[in-house]
């Protein structure tokens, strides 16, 4: 009878009891749960591990003479990236992104910020607004900016009309229009972070401060903006790691004349069939961005990115 | 619920996967009387009308399928074997590699008659000395557009774009080769030299010039020019097209240092599957009436000597080779690993060059 009732327990486990033993680990394995989830780890180990082990593989072959790669191990293409007309365009990148940023945060986080204040209507009013952008291909809503900035575009044609300027202001194809396009393309990414970190913020702590004596400014620095920062900061991630990726808006609005890392990637990869060179500034460009999570990580003590889970 | 739905985009993904690698149509034995015709090209090679009636006159199907880059044909056709396709267009440096890897077969040129139309000055190029396996297609001309009411100096050669009265005013083509040949061009190099010391001193030459550009792009650099973005520009022959029939007022000129052309032609893959239904569409195309419309339809400098008179005198200027053109012509070719290395380090320094000034 004992037996029994042991024997019975080690075949079928309380479902509540730990598992274990390999035979358990094996069941798992193929339970009904596990099956469903396998096509996703599947679709990630052959559509993200895949092409970027294949990257890194990429980077340390040589270029042949013609096209193709010569299956032959090199460190050249990582030491040609030392070479300062290379060297510069990652430091053109990270002053873009840097500019970028910054303009992103001035506008995007008083934005988000009263954002959060306003009544539950208007939220989604402005959260509606916000969205529409996002319905139209970005490359379409570029060509927008050039229709104002071109020469006798838009603008030149209010600010003519209106007199303050008497000859067509060359915008097009300077760096201002990159900076311009660059904040466009990303202040909604800073705006929906500082927005949902904004509306979680307890206002009675606000209300606390004030009825202590606080200045409304004492209060919101002490108070609000404290409580703040952690989406600020995930708005800043989410604005700088995408700007040094972004080429396309260097090419359209800065007439190519802005070289990011984004662009000398594309330009190698595509008409200079350099592979290897392209792929080791693709690994370097990954390397970079990822030092700059975990930096944010560190500083802000978060594990996941305000507004994006 | 969530899970299930995962599980069924990703299997739709997959299926849709496996459809894509079935795109080009699968070979078929029609014995002598081939019913159809694989076409290999880019978008939009040849006017709708003009397959319609090669359809009509032959019974032969046309099948058209495309590629973007000459380099993805390239890889499709070695993985067929040189099978596949029947009939493919596509640039001149890519065909000396087709060649020299036997994807192509010699073509029977007694099934092609309207063979003696071609313009000589396109054939016997460097990729098919003999003319054995290529017939030319659009070519591809190097001029220089610009408006003459807004260029105060007469333009004539590549040299006159670093004129100063030009200051932030020229837009050229992002392609290297052709902007650093253009600089080679002024110092009396060839496109296709080896020698490394020259392209640095092109690179230093472009250097100059940065200060007159204003924009350096692929796409639509004729729409820069006809609004007044640009006043001078170096571009593709379509696009030269495109702005000359939008303004005729527009000159454009053949600089004096030397002329650059490219020509797309047409080859039979090796174990093309219907060889006679393409060399029946070469000898239709080749026909001067139907060369005429091609070319007015595609805006690139016509091939077909015997079409150049057929071109309505809209198009002529900017299509045909001026009377009596005998001038240095030369292709640019796929240049060694070093020469190419040096080419993207001077033209990636020019281009920053370009965003400083």
């Amino acid at each position: 009878m004992d037996a029994e009732i042991k024997a019975s327990s080690t075949a079928a486990p309380d479902p509540g009891e730990k598992p274990q033993g390999r035979k358990f680990a094996f069941r798992k394995l193929f339970s009904a749960a596990t099956i469903s989830v396998m096509p996703i780890y599947a679709f990630t180990l052959l559509f993200v591990v895949g092409p970027l082990v294949y990257m890194v593989v990429l980077s340390f072959l040589t270029r042949a003479e013609t096209w193709g790669v010569i299956k032959e191990f090199t460190w050249s293409n990582y030491k040609k990236i030392l070479e300062p007309v290379y060297l510069k365009t990652f430091y053109e990148s990270l002053k873009l992104a840097l500019i970028t940023t910054f303009f992103a945060a001035l506008v995007g986080y008083p934005f988000g910020y009263f954002m959060a204040r306003l009544s539950a209507v208007w939220k989604r009013r402005m959260m509606l607004l916000l969205m529409i952008p996002f319905w139209t291909s970005s490359l379409i809503r570029l060509y927008g900016w050039i229709i104002i900035f071109r020469a006798n575009g838009v603008l030149d044609k209010i600010l003519m009309g209106l007199g303050i300027i008497a000859s067509p202001l060359k915008l097009l194809y300077t760096y201002s229009a990159v900076v311009v396009g660059m904040i466009y393309a990303l202040l909604p990414f800073m705006i929906f972070a500082v927005y949902s970190s904004a509306e979680k913020l307890d206002w009675q702590l606000v209300e606390a401060a004030r009825d202590l004596g606080a200045t409304p400014w004492q209060a919101f620095i002490t108070v609000s903006f404290r409580l703040t920062i952690p989406g600020l900061l995930s708005g800043v991630v989410l604005t700088f790691i995408p700007s040094m990726g972004l080429f396309f808006i260097a090419d359209i609005l800065g007439g190519n004349k802005v070289i990011l890392v984004g662009n000398l990637i594309q330009e190698q990869l595509m008409k200079a069939r350099n592979w290897p060179f392209a792929a080791a500034l693709s690994v370097v460009l990954l390397i970079l961005t990822s030092l700059m999570i975990a930096l944010y990580r560190k500083v802000s003590g978060v594990k996941d990115l305000e507004g994006l889970v | 619920m969530k899970k299930l739905l995962g599980c069924a985009i990703v299997l739709a993904l997959l299926v849709s996967l496996a459809a894509c690698q079935k795109a080009p149509a699968t070979p078929s034995a029609d014995g002598l009387q081939d019913k159809e015709l694989n076409l290999f090209t880019w978008e939009g090679m040849f006017p709708e009308e003009v397959l319609a009636r090669f359809e009509d006159e032959t019974g032969i199907k046309v099948n058209y399928s495309t590629f973007d880059f000459n380099e993805t044909m390239l890889a499709k056709l070695e993985a067929s074997g040189g099978g596949d396709y029947d009939l493919v267009i596509a640039d001149d440096y890519i065909l000396e590699a087709v060649i020299s890897k036997g994807l192509a077969q010699k073509l029977d040129l007694s099934k092609i008659p309207n063979i003696g139309n071609v313009n000589p000055i396109y054939q016997g190029q460097f990729y098919d000395p003999n003319d054995e396996y290529t017939v030319p297609y659009g070519a591809g001309v190097l001029t220089i557009v610009y408006n003459p009411d807004a260029v105060p100096i007469e333009i004539e050669a590549y040299a006159d774009l670093w004129d100063p009265s030009l200051k932030d005013s020229v837009g050229i083509i992002a392609n290297y080769r052709v902007i650093n040949g253009m600089a080679l061009k002024v110092l009396g190099e060839s496109f296709n030299t080896e020698d490394l010391g020259a392209i640095e001193a092109a690179g230093r030459k472009l250097l100059d010039l940065a200060p007159n550009i204003r924009v350096i792009k692929d796409d639509n650099l004729q729409d820069d020019l006809l609004s007044g973005e640009i006043d001078a520009a170096i571009m593709y022959t379509s696009q030269v097209t495109m702005a000359k029939l939008a303004n005729p007022d527009l000159k454009v000129v053949f600089p004096k240092e030397g002329i650059g052309f490219g020509v797309m032609a047409k080859f039979i893959p090796s174990k093309a599957p219907h060889p006679d239904a393409a060399h029946k569409f070469i000898n239709f195309i080749l026909d001067p009436e139907v060369s005429a419309e091609c070319f007015e339809w595609l805006g690139y400098y016509c091939t077909n000597k015997a079409a150049d008179e057929l071109i309505s005198e809209e198009y002529r200027d900017f299509l045909t080779l001026p009377e009596g053109f005998n001038e240095d012509m030369e292709m640019i070719r796929v240049v060694g690993a070093d020469a190419e290395e040096v080419h993207t380090r001077i033209w990636t320094e020019f281009k920053a060059a370009c965003g400083q000034s």
